[in-house]
């Protein structure tokens, strides 16, 4: 679970506010969406909530850890423990295989059976491939098992289809969706794209560094039942 | 393995320069432990001409040595920036899945193999040299020292300074990755931030490009001196020798300044061009001349290249004149010093043309960066 009471956050020596009082709560296996426009605050509370970066005030706990009152060390133990991430830039390593990369995140949580979640996101014939002998697609699903492999608590993602097009970013989704019910983490994933949030459990609307709108989504779609 | 070991090995910069030390260091080193081995055997009318020989092999290893080393210092925190630097995003997605600062510099052990291979191979040539200089410094009534294979020579110019590159890699790197994630993956790092007054100068735009080259990589100045202080003392300095010493010696020298010159110059250069490949692509876009974007690129570090030389020169006139009229005051027939005209005349000469003839192909790299492909990177 997390919850966040009166979380800000500003930038600039604090003359330019990202985050401006937000207060939220998200359910474990929820498949939350954080929805707003650009410069709306929405991949900066991902930050905060993950513990990318720290608040400058107020209070987050996430999966049971003050995760606001941690120091730099605390915080890189925490997101070792719990926190899987997928962003819109792959920046998997070059010169190493597909197999390699997802070990990188398996490593870290002593999981020996990454295999299983290369094979998961489609990806078994190309394991040896480098980055470079990948489509965007592929290399963005690669990511996917890199933080899956982890076994994370929560899977944040940050525009994850933003640099694919509707039918790699169709698939994409749905390989996010399938792992989910599989496994049962939550989902907190920042887009720009309203059809996205058609698939989410929850969408939460930001605006200049607010929550303006929160909805549950009884109508959920699957990846391929949205628009684009 | 976070980083790869292409990347490790391809340091030419510090290969060469480790090169040049261990090269340098082996035949110094080696003749100073078999010529002190022979210390008892040495008459007391060459012991003044003997001392002077192992004073000469003592300080050329600790002077060469040590300079060398230093730059090697330098050239690997150089490169490791710009690795971090080039490759912010990852270590910081690497930071975001949990990976510690020193888990991460941990995998920079690989820079020191660089080191590995340059003072390797440097060993190796030494010692297919060592008979030429061991002859060389036979002079007068001097009994020939013979050559003998020394571990702790080995230990001293290739497996130590290894060990301690590497660790120096990996301390260096815990340093540099110690950056927020956000600053990581945004490519930019928050620590470096000034918020100082902005100018209102008036400049023209190729101006202000030309001082932003400057102001972004502080690093690459200090080298573009470094090369041409190289190229200045070393040569003069060699070109000098054979009066003072040998051909050989300097020959020797005059070689190690100009490669160290080159290769310094080189990674300089090809780092500026780097670094301001966007800047590049966009004037070439907006129509500037060929000329006009190798100055803004180039033409702000000329007077840094004029400088360095300059302290080369007076380096290289005070280095000698301490040594001949310091060092050596008590050795007999040794020729006083002043400043060799000539020689600097050559190397100036030689500067200019090397330096020109450097702009011109840089430039013409600059003519090669496809604005294209930039703009998709």
């Amino acid at each position: 679970m997390i919850v966040a009471n009166n979380v800000c956050k500003s930038y600039n020596r604090r003359t330019v506010a990202a985050l401006n009082d937000v207060s939220l709560e998200i359910a474990d296996g929820e498949f939350s969406v954080i929805l707003g426009a650009s410069g709306s605050g929405k991949s900066t509370l991902l930050s905060v909530l993950s513990g990318l970066e720290k608040s400058d005030g107020g209070r987050i706990e996430c999966c049971g850890q003050v995760i606001s009152d941690m120091t730099e060390k605390q915080l890189t133990e925490f997101r070792r423990q719990y926190v899987g991430f997928v962003f819109q830039h792959y920046y998997l390593l070059g010169h190493l295989s597909v197999e390699s990369n997802v070990r990188l995140g398996a490593d870290l949580a002593n999981n020996g059976d990454y295999t299983e979640v290369i094979k998961a996101v489609g990806l078994s014939d190309k394991i040896k491939c480098k980055p470079n002998e990948l489509s965007g697609g592929e290399q963005q699903r690669v990511c996917i098992a890199r933080a899956i492999a982890k076994n994370p608590k929560i899977l944040f993602l940050d525009e994850p289809t933003g640099a694919l097009d509707e039918s790699i970013g169709r698939a994409v989704l749905d390989y996010i969706s399938r792992l989910k019910s599989e496994r049962g983490f939550t989902v907190v994933m920042v887009t720009h794209n309203a059809n996205i949030a058609d698939m989410a459990d929850r969408v939460i609307g930001m605006n200049s560094g607010k929550i303006v709108s929160d909805k549950t989504n009884p109508d959920k779609k699957t990846a391929y039942e949205i628009g684009w | 393995m976070i980083i790869g070991l292409k990347d490790g090995i391809k340091l030419i910069g510090v290969a060469t320069v480790c090169f040049c030390a261990a090269f340098v260091c082996t035949l110094f080193f080696n003749y100073y432990i078999d010529a002190s081995a022979i210390s008892g055997e040495i008459g007391e009318e060459v012991k003044i001409l003997y001392d002077a020989q192992i004073t000469t092999a003592k300080v050329v290893c600790f002077v060469t040595g040590g300079v060398l080393c230093l730059t090697a210092v330098i050239m690997i925190i150089f490169y490791i920036k710009l690795y971090i630097d080039a490759n912010a995003q990852k270590f910081g997605i690497l930071k975001a899945m949990g990976y510690s600062n020193g888990k991460l510099a941990r995998g920079f052990w690989v820079f020191g193999l660089s080191v590995f291979i340059g003072t390797a191979i440097g060993y190796g040539v030494g010692y297919a040299f060592m008979r030429i200089i061991y002859d060389e410094l036979t002079i007068g009534d001097l009994q020939t020292v013979q050559i003998g294979f020394h571990a702790m020579s080995l230990i001293t110019i290739v497996i130590a300074p290894t060990a301690l590159f590497c660790a120096l890699s990996c301390g260096y790197a815990y340093i540099a990755v110690r950056q927020s994630v956000s600053d990581l993956l945004s490519g930019h790092d928050g620590r470096k931030q000034k918020t100082g007054r902005v100018s209102v100068k008036r400049r023209s735009f190729l101006k202000d490009v030309c001082i932003a080259v400057l102001s972004q990589k502080k690093s690459v100045v200090f080298f573009i001196a470094f090369s041409a202080f190289c190229f200045s003392s070393m040569l003069q300095m060699g070109l000098s020798m054979d009066e003072l010493s040998s051909v050989t010696m300097g020959l020797m020298i005059l070689l190690i300044g100009v490669v160290m010159a080159v290769t310094a110059l080189f990674m300089a250069a090809t780092t500026a061009i780097n670094v301001n490949k966007r800047n590049i692509a966009v004037m070439k876009a907006f129509g500037y001349s060929e000329v006009k974007r190798a100055a803004a690129v180039f033409g702000g570090y000329i007077p840094f290249a004029v400088l360095g030389f300059i302290i080369g020169t007076l380096y290289q006139y005070g280095f000698l004149k301490v040594m001949i009229d310091v060092a050596y005051s008590d050795i007999a027939f040794m020729p006083s010093y002043s400043f060799n005209v000539s020689a600097f005349f050559i190397a100036l000469s030689a500067f200019i043309v090397t330096y020109t003839s450097a702009m011109l192909y840089f430039s013409y790299k600059l003519n090669t960066v496809s604005v294209k492909r930039i703009m998709e990177e």
